[in-house]
């Protein structure tokens, strides 16, 4: 059989490569799966930046929110499955009431007073999860239908992981349609670009500004609900995904997608490789990294707008 | 009239100030101290954000850097003296800022922000990082604190609490005085003008890089007095006085207690402090306290504790027909994100 | 003499070229309106010579000194001051306080931290005589956002000569005025602007031609015309590109 890539070396190679390979490839996946979550989150913080100019501190908040509830509805119907679909549409929930009753009421106030708003917000969320679950590591655990590893091509890979990649292309690919392909996308992609004007075309702009945060919302969830049963719910993992989040939308470019995408994926496997070879820097790296994109390029690699 | 009144209220607060550790003992004088700590914080704070129109995401590291160049002094440095090491707090800070002037000078408001958040989150991971130096995750502590001295005339114990409050005073209320001189002078104008209109300014003949420069780097500097006065107090610095947290505080402290008026953050700093006091001793959760407060204060008196002062004194028609108006609406960073546009069609 | 000169300038963004060739001559002392359709280059013209912009190619002569390149504030402090075609004041400043701006940076007070400002008394009342001469004496502590309309287009214009320069740039100082506000501005521009040179952008042929010494016609990036308004009116050129706009 000829085989391209790694499987081909399993054949070939003695014992002592294989390892080597498989562990590359499995840091590969661990790095992908995690750089795809990120993607998630980050998608969603773009688009209510690009759209509403709002920069939405509270969003890994939101994040972390969903994998309480996920934890919750888990503990209450033992159902990985319904939480999946049930705890980021309830985070969204959340984040549409937020919009419509806070956040639309200061909206003429600029842009200062809605993200300082969204500060207080996430310290509400943030501090209300401790006294909903207390402040200890809830342990979730991933279903047994995606437990363990799977054999492709003589390589094993953890199933898990390859769920989390394949769900986050499919909810990309979701996403992707609707933004190009329907008009209501159309609308969102031309408000993201110019919000003004698609309110001089008569569209409700409130309303889509509400449906576009419940939407960015929504990916956060879906990103926390992924990533729960591997890093476990417990009160800092909005930190932990927070500065990897907001590093990805301010590198990759406010407001787009493509370069969320690229930044996030490079910034998984930078940290699953980093660890690596670079461990003491690792953490350094993507700020430095931040920080010249920046200073060269203020807007971010792909992006447009002038804050 | 209104003069003698504050002259009054002024009296009373100084002589407040003077009797206050005989008043309030020992632990209310620390958390006093604490308290005027954050207050030259947040008002260093406020300069760039409410007085220049600059909204930075990382101002901790300036505070940071005061505090570890104090700390650092202090512990290498043999027989130093208390006023030097201060010294060393405030070109710390400066150094800093002026490093990173050329860098964010021209930057727009977001870019502003989150370069400024950059660079705090890779200072606070190299102070975690590079334990030779810094000591890492336990920071620097224990250093001598030296006594204030004068050759010859006096030498006051700086360890004895009472004796340190009043020197964090006279440092951290004789900065808050500078400050607040600054914003009365003809530099003061400039910056509130560059706040609201930075290329009419530069058409009326003014340098606009060279004013942000200078203001950067006098209110960097005030929090690296914040943040040595701060590690003399604590005889301890470590990396989360430059942290994330740390950046928050003077955002929410100014917000709170009104980005309008130079005595907000002061305002801002107080109320957190009392929150923190009463809050404590009731539950752990003193943040949910902060953020409900927060966007209750956002929602209702954007303007902050100032803006319900003036409310309460029946002077807010007045403040907002008169140098409040349009502090508050609309202009605030108001202008929407846009793609870039050329110039001009005429 | 020629207070103001451009020579052979031409400008372009991005490739997109959009002045050609221009040779303006402005004379000392006088008032120089530039006019022309929508989209001619005005406002960008008015951009190089200030100094928003350098030019592409060209040189431009202030005072007898090359001036090219120079950057705004640097025009300011050499003798020149702008208004802008949407009004741009500090809105959240009192009109005292804008006025004063353009008082301190012509006695040169700019990087002072040492003295209060309200207790530098002939700033103080520099700026209020000023503000008496343009009428906005009543408005000293409203913020520059609380004015009317046209009071506040009055206060951009003012701000344009606050620095008291030799030469002003008025960039459609009436723009959106009422028939009244029009006239009074007018009548304003022609008494601070006496013994200074005044170069108007307008679209308003009444003001044109009630302050205008001499005119210049731009039309898609180049100069069609310049001269006095006789000459332009009768101008076959003008009047093509103008159609009937000149009647009056």
């Amino acid at each position: 059989m000829r085989h391209a890539g790694p499987e081909a070396l399993f054949y070939e190679e003695d014992k002592q490569m294989d390892a080597t390979t498989a562990m590359y490839v499995a840091q590969g996946i661990h790095g992908l799966a995690y750089g795809m979550v990120l993607f998630l989150v980050a998608s969603g913080l773009t688009l209510i930046f690009g759209m509403m100019g709002i920069l939405n501190v509270a969003h890994t908040a939101f994040f972390m929110l969903a994998a309480y509830f996920c934890y919750q509805i888990v503990a209450w119907t033992g159902n990985f499955w319904l939480a999946l679909l049930v705890a980021p549409i309830a985070t969204a929930v959340v984040g549409v009431l937020v919009e419509r009753f806070l956040l639309r009421r200061i909206h003429a106030l600029g842009l200062l007073f809605e993200l300082t708003l969204t500060i207080g917000v996430m310290f509400g969320i943030m501090e209300g999860v401790k006294v909903f679950w207390g402040t200890e590591n809830l342990p979730l655990a991933v279903p047994a239908l995606l437990e363990g590893l799977v054999n492709i091509g003589g390589m094993e890979y953890p199933i898990y992981r390859l769920f989390i990649i394949g769900l986050s292309l499919v909810v990309l690919g979701f996403l992707a349609f609707i933004l190009y392909k329907t008009r209501l996308g159309m609308v969102v992609r031309a408000a993201v670009a110019d919000a003004d004007m698609v309110n001089a075309l008569g569209i409700n702009v409130p309303r889509l500004f509400m449906f576009v945060f419940g939407v960015g919302t929504w990916l956060a969830g879906m990103a926390g609900v992924t990533i729960a049963p591997i890093l476990t719910v417990f009160p800092g993992l909005a930190d932990q995904m927070g500065m990897d989040a907001f590093i990805v939308v301010i590198v990759g470019g406010f407001g787009s997608l493509g370069g969320a995408l690229l930044v996030a994926l490079i910034s998984g496997l930078l940290s699953s490789y980093g660890v690596q070879f670079v461990s003491q820097l690792a953490p350094v790296l993507m700020f430095i990294f931040m920080a010249i994109v920046l200073a060269i390029k203020p807007t971010g690699l792909f992006g447009e707008r002038e804050g | 009239m209104k003069k003698r009144v504050k002259g009054i209220v002024w009296g009373v607060i100084l002589v407040v100030l003077l009797l206050y550790p005989w008043l309030f003992g020992i632990y209310f004088t620390n958390v006093f101290v604490t308290f005027a700590i954050f207050a030259l914080f947040a008002v260093s704070y406020n300069l760039l954000l409410g007085y220049t129109g600059l909204f930075s995401f990382g101002h901790a590291m300036f505070f940071g850097a005061g505090g570890y160049a104090t700390a650092l002094a202090l512990t290498h440095i043999k027989g130093c003296p208390l006023l030097v090491a201060l010294l060393f707090g405030f070109l710390g800070a400066v150094a800093l800022a002026l490093l990173l002037s050329p860098i964010v000078a021209r930057l727009a408001h977001s870019a502003f922000a989150m370069l400024h958040l950059a660079f705090s989150m890779l200072l606070y991971t190299l102070a975690l990082k590079l334990r030779g130096i810094t000591g890492g995750e336990d920071g620097i502590g224990g250093f001598p604190i030296p006594p204030f001295h004068i050759p010859g005339v006096v030498s006051v114990d700086m360890t004895d609490p009472l004796n340190f409050y009043y020197f964090a005073m006279a440092v951290l209320g004789g900065s808050l005085w500078i400050a607040w001189f600054l914003t009365k002078t003809p530099f003061g104008q400039i910056i509130v003008s560059v706040r609201d209109n930075a290329k009419r300014v530069d058409y009326l003949g003014f340098k606009v890089p060279h004013t942000k420069a200078i203001i950067y780097a006098l209110s960097c500097g005030f929090a690296g007095i914040a943040g040595s006065i701060y590690a003399m107090f604590q005889d301890l610095i470590s990396a989360s006085a430059l942290g994330i947290a740390q950046s928050f505080a003077p955002i929410v402290m100014t917000m709170v207690g009104g980005v309008i008026a130079f005595s907000g953050p002061i305002w801002g700093a107080g109320i957190f402090a009392l929150i923190e006091e009463l809050t404590t001793r009731y539950t752990e959760r003193v943040q949910l306290v902060e953020g409900l407060i927060l966007i209750i204060v956002i929602l209702f008196f954007p303007g902050g504790f100032v803006h319900l002062l003036a409310v309460v004194k029946g002077k807010w028609l007045e403040f907002m027909r008169g140098k409040g108006s349009g502090l508050i609406t609309g202009t605030w960073f108001g202008k929407k994100s846009r793609k870039k546009t050329t110039e001009g069609n005429a | 003499m020629n207070i103001l000169e451009t020579k052979g300038l031409y400008h372009d963004f991005n490739k997109l070229e959009v002045l050609f060739d221009i040779n303006l001559e402005v004379k000392q002392g006088e008032r120089h309106a530039i006019i022309g359709p929508n989209g001619a280059g005005k406002t960008t013209l008015f951009n190089v010579i200030t100094g928003t912009y350098a030019p592409s190619r060209g040189t431009i002569l202030f005072k007898g000194e090359e001036v090219t390149g120079c950057k705004p504030h640097q025009m300011v402090r050499r003798g020149m001051g702008r208004s802008f075609q949407i009004t741009s004041t500090f809105n959240r400043l009192t009109t005292f306080q804008n006025i004063r701006m353009g008082v301190l940076s012509n006695r040169g007070i700019r990087f002072n931290l040492f003295c209060k400002v309200d207790k530098m008394h002939d700033v103080t009342r520099e700026t209020d005589e000023f503000l008496k001469r343009v009428n906005l004496h009543n408005e000293r502590h409203l913020p520059a956002s609380a004015l009317s309309y046209g009071k506040h287009r009055c206060l951009e214009i003012s701000m344009a000569l606050a620095t008291d320069p030799d030469v002003v740039m008025l960039d459609e100082p009436t723009a959106g005025m009422s028939k009244d506000e029009t006239r009074y501005a007018i009548e304003l521009i022609r008494q601070l602007t006496e013994g200074k040179t005044a170069v108007i952008i307008e679209h308003d042929m009444d003001v044109v031609f009630s302050l205008a010494d001499r005119i210049t016609v731009l039309h898609l990036g180049s100069i069609l015309a310049s001269g006095p308004p006789d000459e332009i009116r009768k101008n076959k050129a003008v009047r093509d590109a103008y159609l009937g706009e000149m009647e009056g």
